[in-house]
């Protein structure tokens, strides 16, 4: 087990700043989740960490050590790619053992080592098969199989479930967890799915534009992102954004005039905000309630989506729980407590809030 | 059948025998007689033994099959290792003058061989080469077209694979013989091919450079037995059977992954 650093590390291509100083410590056995919309750079910085890509400005350590200019086989990591990066000319013991023969282990001591991943992964009967012979899910537990087998210091995973079925990622992804706990690795991990994210990670660290937006533990992120890009993005479905302005009694809705959420916030009178509301905040109780005409609802069975459309192109999600009553085109009443709304400035920061004990008219 | 159908197979067809015919014609002619032949005989006749035997005295066939057979292993052996490398390289690695140097080279697929054959015999003679294997292999090596195709076939490979290769310890020619050869092996079938076709048949520059009947090729000595006021077409068709076999043996065995790699299929 390792720790990893990264000191203002930073990737030109050419001119193009792609990666724009990130800071971060993964520590031992930790299983970190990087995740952010695609050109995030996300498995740029994963790639560099592999040692893939050249490290324009800042220090990659491991265990303390810099490891800027060290091999990627010399690093200490393994690697598993989307594509899984299988060699189609192998069988999956001799795949699995590839890194092995050349880092000059004897074959009695491959084979072992392979034995032991087979067994943990469930792959003992494929070993003699060719990559191509093998389904979607059983190429990704040799291609994981791979890097368990050189024993690293730290696994890379570059979005490993996204090739595969829905059922089949939900399936890997509970294996992936249990595997993580068996062998108690420090992991990176890369993902655009907020819920592979949101289940997987120990530490999640959100990235846009090259730059880290906020790092924490999921439910850290979930429940106090520092800002609307990080509470849209974590939680589905997303996080509705409703724009209101500043006045002396509370946060007025631009859309519903006639309501105020008793919220006061560290903004001039007349400022605009947005309010953050998650979908499944809503429910038959709560101080506000809104009229909605509704425009949509999605029945999941335990759970029923109800969309309404606002000004311009806005819509606004709402999840009734197993409430299945909701038609469209109903008048809908949802109600909810405005404590456990997020607001944000106009630049997009979480702003503090205090309850406003008395409502003006 | 549908009308469609028959006028589709019909079609078929006629192109099929169009290139079978000369096959067969040449197959049928080496067992006529050359007076035969020229009155356009296309049944087979009796005169194969007497042709072959002909054809034997005029050549040392061992030897220059010896000779071809060197010429287009050693130079399709040393042309496809140059052209994948090549064509590895252009795709592999990135450079601000990668595209440039690649579209000079593209340039030179416009310079026809016969503009650059004197020059090319100076230059052998210079190196002391003229009738030599070496003067008709070396200039065949880095065949523009061939590293053409490898680096548009390289577009294919999965770069996630060296990716892979480079995190379990692989140097850049360890993943270029362990990992890419393998995975390519389509493209370099369908190279082999192409290549040891385009020597095996090669004329113009082995006329130039090779000299004496000891070095020449197989496909010299046919035509060198074709000269003459009456040539005798049975026995030059034995030449050009003699000739022809080994290419298609070569197609025969190659066929399945020729067409994976024209059609481009890593798999």
């Amino acid at each position: 087990m390792s720790y990893l650093t990264l000191s203002k590390v930073s990737k030109s291509f050419g001119g193009h700043e792609v990666i724009k100083g990130v800071d971060l410590r993964v520590e031992q056995g930790e299983f970190t989740v990087f995740v952010g919309p695609s050109g995030c750079g996300k498995s740029t910085l994963l790639r560099m960490i592999a040692g893939l890509e050249t490290i324009t400005g800042g220090d990659v350590c491991i265990d303390g050590a810099r490891v800027n200019d060290v091999d990627p086989s010399a690093r200490g990591i393994a690697m598993v790619f989307q594509s899984y990066a299988l060699y189609p000319h192998m069988t999956v013991a001799q795949n699995m053992g590839f890194a092995l023969k050349y880092a000059g282990h004897s074959k009695a001591e491959i084979a072992t080592r392979v034995g032991m991943a087979a067994q943990i992964l469930g792959l003992d009967s494929l070993l003699a098969r060719l990559p191509g012979q093998l389904s979607g899910g059983q190429r990704q537990r040799v291609a994981i199989g791979r890097t368990i087998v050189r024993d690293p210091k730290v696994f890379l995973f570059d979005e490993p479930l996204s090739n595969l079925d829905a059922e089949l990622r939900v399936q890997m992804r509970i294996e992936l967890a249990r595997l993580h706990k068996r062998l108690g690795a420090t992991v990176i991990y890369v993902t655009h799915d907020q819920v592979e994210a949101m289940t997987l990670a120990d530490k999640i660290v959100v990235l846009r534009d090259g730059k880290i937006e906020q790092i924490g533990s999921p439910l850290d992120l979930y429940d106090r992102p520092v800002n609307m890009f990080v509470a849209g993005f974590l939680g589905s479905p997303k996080m509705n954004f409703l724009p209101a302005i500043v006045e002396r009694g509370g946060l007025r809705l631009v859309d519903f005039p006639e309501v105020v959420l008793p919220l006061g916030v560290a903004q001039d009178l007349g400022a605009r905000v947005s309010v953050g509301l998650r979908p499944e905040l809503f429910g038959p109780s709560g101080e506000i309630e809104l009229a909605l005409t509704v425009d949509l609802t999605e029945y999941l069975g335990d759970e029923t989506y109800v969309y309404v459309r606002l000004g311009g192109d806005q819509i606004l999600t709402i999840s009734t729980g197993n409430d299945r009553s909701v038609r469209a085109g109903d008048i809908f009443r949802p109600r909810f407590d405005p404590a456990a709304a997020h607001v944000f400035d106009a630049d997009g920061l979480r702003l503090g809030t205090r309850p406003i004990a008395s409502r003006l008219p | 059948m549908k009308p469609v159908s028959i006028l589709r197979h019909g079609f078929v067809g006629l192109v099929a025998v169009w290139s079978v015919f000369p096959f067969v014609w040449m197959a049928v002619a080496a067992t006529n007689s050359s007076a035969d032949v020229i009155k356009g005989r296309t049944l087979p006749g009796g005169y194969l033994i007497e042709n072959i035997q002909a054809f034997m005295t005029a050549v040392d066939l061992p030897r220059v099959l010896w000779n071809s057979a060197i010429i287009s292993g050693v130079g399709t052996v040393l042309t496809l290792t140059v052209s994948a490398l090549a064509g590895y390289g252009f795709e592999m690695f990135r450079s601000r003058f990668r595209e440039r140097v690649f579209a000079g080279l593209m340039l030179m697929l416009s310079i026809p061989f016969a503009a650059l054959m004197i020059p090319l015999f100076v230059m052998m003679a210079k190196a002391k080469l003229i009738n030599s294997y070496s003067a008709v292999i070396l200039p065949m090596v880095a065949s523009v077209f061939v590293i053409f195709y490898f680096r548009q076939a390289t577009k294919a490979f999965p770069r996630e694979l060296r990716d892979a290769a480079k995190i379990d310890g692989l140097s850049e020619w360890q993943i270029f013989a362990f990992v890419y050869v393998p995975v390519m092996r389509s493209t370099f079938a369908a190279a082999t091919i192409i290549v040891f076709m385009a020597n095996w048949n090669n004329y113009l520059w082995p006329l130039v450079v090779l000299q004496t009947n000891d070095k020449f090729t197989l496909t010299l000595a046919v035509a060198s037995v074709g000269i003459g006021y009456t040539p005798d077409y049975g026995l030059i068709m034995v030449g050009a059977i003699a000739a022809t076999l080994p290419t298609l043996l070569i197609f025969f065995l190659l066929q399945r992954r020729f067409v994976e790699g024209m059609l481009g299929a890593v798999k």
